[in-house]
């Protein structure tokens, strides 16, 4: 085991929901849920497993090319992310100049009128993941008959435990439908 | 650190226990938004849809923004009146039984230069006088130089004052193999059983006739133990009702070992999985001690928040640091049971104390959770089950369990009794004698989790039911059919359960349904697609009780001049929605939800309710002494568990509305309607109480001027009538009763404790009894009822039933099963939210699969007390294994609108766990014991 | 025991429908015999498709010629092998060739089997013959020409099927080690190297091959002890699926999942005695480079790997593998190395309740450059190998048509 400084810290530059965050030495090995909840105290990416499986702990990286893709924060280091541009389930709906919530996401709004979630600790992975599915066929839509098998390869490996998925499931399927553009007939 | 302001402060609620004050403010409610400037809880006007219930849950906006909703979201930052920096801790754990442990070793990190600031062992404990609460049994750490009783057990408890140090040092513990120092070998531990519950009955020659003998009626059977085993009374036809008991079951016994050759006898041995509650929040919370001020402030998510404020109070009072003021912050929570009576608070307690002034926060990993939560008890299950062949009539079912509750006390006791209670299912027995063991092991401790050893013996049963079928060549539906409880029959403690049971209309809707009808050609086309694979159709029913036997529950209903409404209640939100429905359920009486929910509260001086003796145990004449006292009740507050919320907890919040609008709206609109010369527009009609209905959100009867609340608000308070109710209810399988003079009127009500409020219009001498701390005039009853004690011995008396018919295929030569279609039927009354009844059924289904095909761990070394377990290796089902696209569901309509609500969380997940079974049966002819029915298990037998 | 009520009404039946293959005289012991046999010999990582049923058949195979198909091997009369004799069976397994004469590909390894004994032969066919017919039918082989061509397989043994038994200069008295990994265990087909026309180099046996991109590692006793392997680890890696040396994936994976787990322990040992030999080679440790030397390497491990595997390459007993003792990091070729980071792995079932999550790839995540920079720190620092990867490296080893 070493015996010089166990910690050594780095500066992070990093831009989260479109501001960038103020540039902090963080140690090297930190994880970006620890940076995002104890550094940020943005709490609303969650620790679930710890290990990549659960996806509690998803965010979105938006790319320069306009793509967006999910990736798990409790297995991806903090500095992994430097330079880069995430979205966390805190930065979807508008907000007012008090930061109070003024409109939801079309995903948000369907998970809320459809009860998908229960306690609700998922949810934010299901929202991110839901997100990039629906600006995913926003740019290559698919045949509408492909639309439920699309959606459950595209969720299947976010874990919930208390809603079975269902209204999970239904609520991004009304998402996508809502979205003009994704779907072509077929 | 920011102001903590007198101001500010009153709004916390306030109480003694053990000498320690303590507050109690939910992060939900209104009183810490004055803290927080914050809210959880949408307004209920834009949830509303006036006529057909919620558009959305309350806390939906917060959840699905990343709002903080959990414990696990809070830091020490957001805590107005905390200090700003977070110290971390974390637990080290023996995981062996087999050797004294001597110590922990840390010197590796002492020299990278990651000691913890703080080291909590067993000696803080014993010089600190820091006791762990009696119920949770052996001390709170290992004392070195003693074996551990159970795998997981703490050693020590590290403290750090940074995240960084904190982070890196938990991963090198967990890396290290030699951080738990242990010394000689030990045998391993055991320990006599937790407790044991025999319940025999001898029916009467009709299911309407007294019984010969029944728990009820007589008495439950505890047995002694002597090295590790029951001792039985001696039987006697004409003595002591135990030995009476033990006549009767010799009786039994007897018959199934020479039965007549017209009966079959059925012998199955039944094992059921280990499972874990998987709570997706890992037990955590954040905790300060105000050394300067004694003041212990804590935040974590219970499913029992009263028992916390009790017993941390004592336990802070016994210690050294002698805190006089305890602030508990409960925050919704997710726990399937996990977070019921569970010790993990107390080890955050614990930090906090240990912090040096720094708020600590102690936070389960998932390896952790796996290792130290709370666990579903493994059950064995040997049941014999008499039929007489042509009829399929049963005749005696004997049942003789062990629950597997691991090696700290929790419920085992009440699980094992409960398994076997409910084991009858749907079916009316006879004759039963019914035994049930709860057992210590080196397990990590087993409690309370969803299903609740009912889950365990109903599955069997449905699986057993299949069986005879098979054997007697009938028809599952017919053999159901011939055995289904009717309404007025008893059950097998002797208790006729309450209203009207319609498992038989279930029956006879699902053996309609086309998965049960088509089954024959479907297999038929199915297996000629598909070679490789069987297709199988499985149906089971069960009806489950709901509530603990005991419940006592608090709830406040305000109605404000502006026609604004507040609920409190000491309800926990754990996801189900119980925050929701709580604001719906007003509505019956007062028109519209409450605008604002307070859940998970705990004080409750106003109603000076005071509470003595054990009401599961207790006798009947002490009940009857201690009734004397207008104050007095068996029990104050029930943790939110046992499918409780939409029945139990709801229902003093019903009662509360329902005197307000009795005596405050009520009143107001009939002197509205008849104002006027010669009685108004009232006059031509009859108007009648029983006959207002709330349409549209306005308030008519008999073709009256439909009125608004806000209206009808503030004329009750303009007159000074009652616009305010808090009633404590409680409940031992039927409610407690008494009489009250509300307002001048006379009422009998199903409540044990009642205080009002009167409109700010209110004469002063009424405003002068308006004493109470929230300006309530504390009510005082007459001629109350308890439910006699005896009703302990009915085990259950409210069910709600729920069926699932499962389409499968089973891959014969992989042994896997895809679950193709199901659907459910399910009776729950009158439903508060559908929605969220749906949804729970959904959840519930899945957790059902799960415990039928995927969910199992190894108990003991190789198992999740070793601190090695995760969920790459526990199967938690996922979209693609609960058939999400294809799942369909009846809710049955209620009888009337008058049905309660009933309870329904628990038993929509036990019927598919049946209906899989019966249908891997249907698929490829073997009928299994052992669940998970895994791929390798089928291979097995194929 | 339920297993062997069924066999005995099968073997009534059979009796009785007046079939009378040889099997019928199989007991159940046989059987048995037959089944760990057939195990061994793996015949179900060919000849079963993923998900599908034991034996019928399905399975891709990627030789350098095309795609072969392993064939339905049930007692199924139209599709499966119902109709072949205790001849035909011993015939096909050890000289490739059907009992209509037509030549197999060598895909199937009857170069090993060659020396298969005519008990085992007889074993395994009963083992065969008593399980259920599926009639399912494979999928047909698509080989590129001449090989599409099976008269050109005559020719193909002519020049190289064995005459003699391989692995002649291994200890010449552990035959029962060498029955196992030559002949049943048919390892020399992946580990020893082809020459161009896809036969075995048999001078260079067990010496290591690239097969289907994947560097299938040499089996020489120094060569495993120079990368960390011994007695033990060997035996547990084959009856675990893991050791600290790793975890089976790729091609090893369903070699482990179809047939070493099910070996018994004298047959592991023997063959971890025939390949380390009676006095192996020390197992070499690697002295680990210490962590301040390459930042860039260091951080993208931080970044992309330390998760799961720890930051100090601790692993997790159960979800991730160590890279301290990894022996992967210490191939002379990056080729695995840098296809894993590249492409990650499956979720994997071992034994019992042994399961692993996927291992996420990272070739879209990282650049060339940026997977060279890592493989390089990682071969360096817990690997002992100090050749640096290079992107090109990369670019070769995980371009599409590899």
């Amino acid at each position: 085991m070493s015996t010089t400084d166990p910690i050594v810290n780095k500066p992070l530059h990093v831009t989260v929901n479109g501001i960038e965050q103020p540039v902090e030495d963080i140690p090297e090995q930190l994880m970006m849920l620890d940076y995002l909840n104890e550094y940020r105290n943005l709490t609303g990416t969650r620790f679930g497993c710890g290990i990549g499986v659960c996806r509690a702990c998803t965010v979105i990286v938006d790319h320069e090319d306009g793509r967006s893709e999910e990736i798990r924060t409790c297995i991806t280091g903090a500095h992994y992310f430097e330079g880069k541009s995430i979205r966390t389930v805190e930065g979807h709906a508008e907000r007012d100049e008090n930061g109070d919530v003024a409109k939801l996401s079309e995903v948000q709004q369907q998970f809320l009128d459809h009860f998908s979630f229960q306690c609700s600790y998922c949810a934010p992975g299901f929202v991110n993941a839901a997100t990039v599915l629906v600006e995913r066929l926003q740019r290559e839509p698919i045949p509408r008959s492909q639309l439920e098998a699309t959606i459950s390869d595209a969720l299947e490996s976010h874990l919930c435990r208390c809603t079975g998925y269902v209204r999970y499931f239904r609520a991004v399927r009304a998402a996508v439908l809502a979205m003009p553009g994704t779907t072509v007939e077929g | 650190m920011p102001q903590f302001s007198q101001s500010r402060r009153r709004f916390l609620k306030h109480s003694v226990v053990a000498g320690v004050s303590t507050y109690v403010a939910s992060l939900a409610s209104p009183s810490f938004a004055a803290l927080f400037e914050q809210d959880i809880l949408s307004p209920t006007a834009q949830a509303w849809r006036p006529g057909a219930g919620m558009k959305f849950r309350l806390d939906g906006i917060a959840k699905v923004t990343g709002s903080k909703v959990f414990a696990r979201d809070i830091r020490a930052r957001d805590m107005p009146h905390w200090p700003d920096t977070q110290a971390h801790a974390f637990i080290i754990r023996a995981t062996r039984c087999d050797r004294r442990y001597e110590g922990i070793d840390l010197s590796a990190l002492e020299a990278a230069g990651l000691a913890p600031d703080r080291v909590v062992t067993a000696e803080d404990m014993e010089r600190d006088n820091i006791q762990v609460p009696e119920y949770y049994g052996p001390a709170f750490f290992l004392p070195a130089g003693e074996a551990p009783l159970y795998l997981g057990y703490p050693v020590a408890l590290c403290i750090y004052h940074d995240f960084a140090r904190f982070s890196v040092a938990k991963a090198r513990v967990r890396a290290a193999e030699d951080v738990v120092v242990y010394g000689e070998q030990t045998p391993l531990p055991e320990k006599p059983p937790y407790g044991a519950f025999r319940y025999i009955r001898a029916g009467g020659d009709t299911p309407y006739a007294p019984d010969r003998f029944s728990a009820l009626q007589e008495t439950v059977l505890y047995p002694d133990f002597r090295k590790r085993h029951p001792v039985w009374p001696q039987a006697l036809e004409n003595g002591k009702d135990s030995q009476r008991a033990m006549y009767y079951a010799n009786q039994l016994a007897e018959q199934l070992d020479t039965p007549p050759d017209d009966w079959l006898v059925f012998e199955g041995e039944y094992q059921t999985p280990y499972i874990d509650h998987f709570a997706m929040e890992a037990d955590n919370a954040n905790c300060w001690f105000d050394a300067d001020a004694g003041d212990m402030h804590l935040v974590c998510g219970s499913q029992s928040p009263a028992e916390l404020v009790e017993r941390m109070a004592e336990l802070n009072s016994a210690s050294t640091f002698a805190s006089a003021r305890l602030f508990l912050h409960p925050t919704y929570t997710v726990g399937y049971g996990s977070k019921d009576n569970s010790i993990f608070p107390y080890y955050g307690l614990i930090a906090g104390l240990y912090g040096d002034g720094q708020p600590v926060r102690l936070a389960n990993d998932r390896y952790e959770q796996f290792q130290a939560t709370m666990k579903r008890h493994p059950f064995t299950i040997r049941n014999r089950l008499a039929v007489e062949r042509e009829t399929g009539k049963f005749q005696i079912f004997k049942q003789n369990l062990t629950a597997n509750g691991g090696g700290r006390a929790n419920f085992s006791n009440s699980v094992a009794f409960v398994g076997a209670t409910a084991a009858q299912g749907i079916y009316y027995m006879p004759n039963s004698d019914l035994t049930a063991t709860a057992e210590f092991s080196r397990m990590p401790e087993a409690g309370s989790m969803r299903g609740y050893g009912t889950i365990q013996t109903m599955a069997a049963t449905e699986l057993m039911v299949d069986e005879i079928a098979d054997q007697l060549g009938m028809d599952p539906f017919e053999l159901r059919l011939a055995n289904v409880f009717k309404s007025g029959m008893k059950n097998t403690q002797g208790a006729i359960p309450a209203g009207h049971l319609r498992a038989e209309e279930i029956l006879h809707k699902a053996r309609q349904h086309e998965i049960w009808t088509q089954r024959a050609s479907r297999k038929q086309a199915f297996e000629a697609d598909h070679p490789e694979q069987r297709y199988g159709v499985g149906f089971a029913c069960v009806q489950k009780d709901f509530g603990h036997g005991a419940e006592g529950v608090f709830s406040e209903v305000r109605l404000n001049a502006d026609g604004s409404i507040e609920v409190r209640n000491t309800g926990a939100e754990m996801g189900t929605g119980y925050s929701t429905s709580q604001a719906a359920v007003v509505a019956q009486w007062l028109g519209q939800p409450a605008n604002t929910v307070h859940t998970a509260e705990t004080e409750w001086d106003d109603l000076a309710m005071t509470s003595s003796g054990n009401p599961y145990v207790m006798s009947q004449s002490d009940q009857e002494a201690a009734q004397t006292d207008p104050r007095w009740t068996p029990m104050l507050q029930q943790a939110s568990s046992a499918s409780n919320s939409s029945y139990y907890l709801s229902f003093p919040t019903i009662e509360a509305a329902r005197v307000i609008f009795r005596h405050g709206l009520w009143p107001v609109a009939l002197e509205y309607w008849q104002r006027g010369i010669g009685g108004g527009q009232a006059a031509p009609y009859v108007v009648r109480e029983q006959d207002a209905r709330w349409e549209h959100g306005k308030l008519t009867a008999n073709g009256m001027e439909p009125l608004s609340l806000a209206f009808l608000a503030e004329r009750a308070h303009a007159t000074g009538r009652v616009t305010g109710a808090m009633a404590h209810a409680f409940n031992r399988w039927e409610w407690s009763r008494a009489d009250y003079r509300i307002d001048g009127t006379d009422e009998n009500l199903p409540l044990d404790g009642l205080a009002v409020r009167y409109g700010d219009g209110a004469s002063e001498q009424k405003k002068a009894r308006m004493t109470s701390k929230r300006g309530f005039e504390l009510l005082t009853r007459s001629n109350p009822y308890f439910p006699p004690t005896q009703r302990n011995n009915a085990g259950v008396t409210y069910y709600s039933a729920c069926a699932t018919l499962v389409e499968l295929a089973v891959h014969t030569g992989t042994g896997e099963v895809s679950l193709l279609n199901h659907h459910s039927f399910l009776e729950c009354g009158n439903t508060i939210v559908e929605e969220l009844v749906s949804g729970q059924l959904q959840g519930g289904l899945a957790m059902g699969i799960g415990h039928a095909l995927y969910e199992d761990m190894p108990l003991y070394e190789d198992g999740p007390g070793n601190g090695s377990w995760n969920i790459n290796r526990y199967h938690v089902p996922r979209a693609s294994e609960v058939a999400v696209w294809k799942q369909s569901a009846d809710i049955l309509a209620p009888l009337s609108r008058t049905d309660p609500p009933k309870g329904i969380a628990e038993v929509v997940m036990i019927p598919v766990v049946g209906a899989i079974g019966n249908g891997i049966a249907h698929a490829i002819g073997h009928h299994f014991h052992r669940l998970p029915i895994t791929p390798e298990r089928i291979r097995e037998v194929l | 025991m339920a297993g062997y009520r069924q066999t005995a009404v099968a073997l009534v039946l059979a009796l009785s429908t007046g079939t009378g293959w040889a099997a019928s005289q199989a007991t159940a012991k046989q059987i048995e015999r037959g089944q760990y046999l057939a195990r061994a010999a793996d015949c179900a990582a060919c000849h079963t498709a993923e998900g599908g049923t034991p034996y019928a058949g399905g399975r891709a195979i990627e030789t350098p010629f095309g795609k072969v198909y392993g064939t339905n091997i049930t007692p199924d009369d139209e599709y499966g092998i119902g109709d072949y004799s205790a001849d035909d069976f011993y015939h096909v397994l050890t000289q490739g060739e059907l009992p209509d004469g037509t030549q197999l590909y060598p895909a199937m390894p009857y170069t090993s089997y060659h020396d298969i004994a005519r008990e085992d032969s007889d074993a395994m066919y009963a083992y065969f013959m008593n399980l259920d017919g599926v009639h399912v039918q494979s999928k047909q082989t698509d080989l590129s020409w001449p090989y599409s061509m099976r008269w050109t397989l005559n020719f193909w043994n002519w020049m190289y099927a064995p005459d003699d038994d391989a692995g002649q200069r291994r200890a010449a008295d552990d035959q029962r080690g060498r029955y196992l990994v030559d002949t049943l265990g048919h390892c020399g087909q992946c580990h020893t190297p082809r020459n161009r026309f896809g036969a075995i180099e048999r001078d260079r046996h067990l010496q290591g091959a690239v097969i289907a991109g994947w560097q299938a590692p040499s089996l020489e006793a120094e060569a495993l002890a120079a990368r960390g392997w011994d007695d033990a680890s060997l035996r547990a890696f084959m009856r675990e699926g893991r050791s600290r040396q790793g975890s089976m994936y790729s091609e090893m994976y369903p070699v482990f999942h179809h047939s070493t787990r099910y070996l018994d322990d004298d047959d592991l040992a023997a063959m971890s005695h025939y390949l380390l030999g009676e006095n192996p080679p020390a197992a070499a440790r690697v002295v680990q480079k210490s962590q301040a030397d390459d930042g860039a390497g260091r951080q993208l491990y931080l970044n992309s790997c330390a998760g799961c595997h720890g930051a100090d390459g601790e692993g997790a007993p159960h979800v991730a593998s160590a890279m301290t003792t990894n022996t992967a990091l210490r191939l002379d070729s990056p080729r695995n190395l840098v296809k894993i980071i590249h492409d990650g792995i499956d979720a994997r079932a071992f034994s019992g309740y042994e399961r692993v999550q996927a291992m996420p790839g990272f070739g879209d995540a990282l650049s060339d450059a940026e997977i060279a920079t890592l493989a390089s720190y990682l071969r360096r620092r817990w690997g002992g190998q100090q050749d640096a990867v290079t992107a090109e490296n990369v670019a070769d080893l995980t371009s599409a048509g590899d």
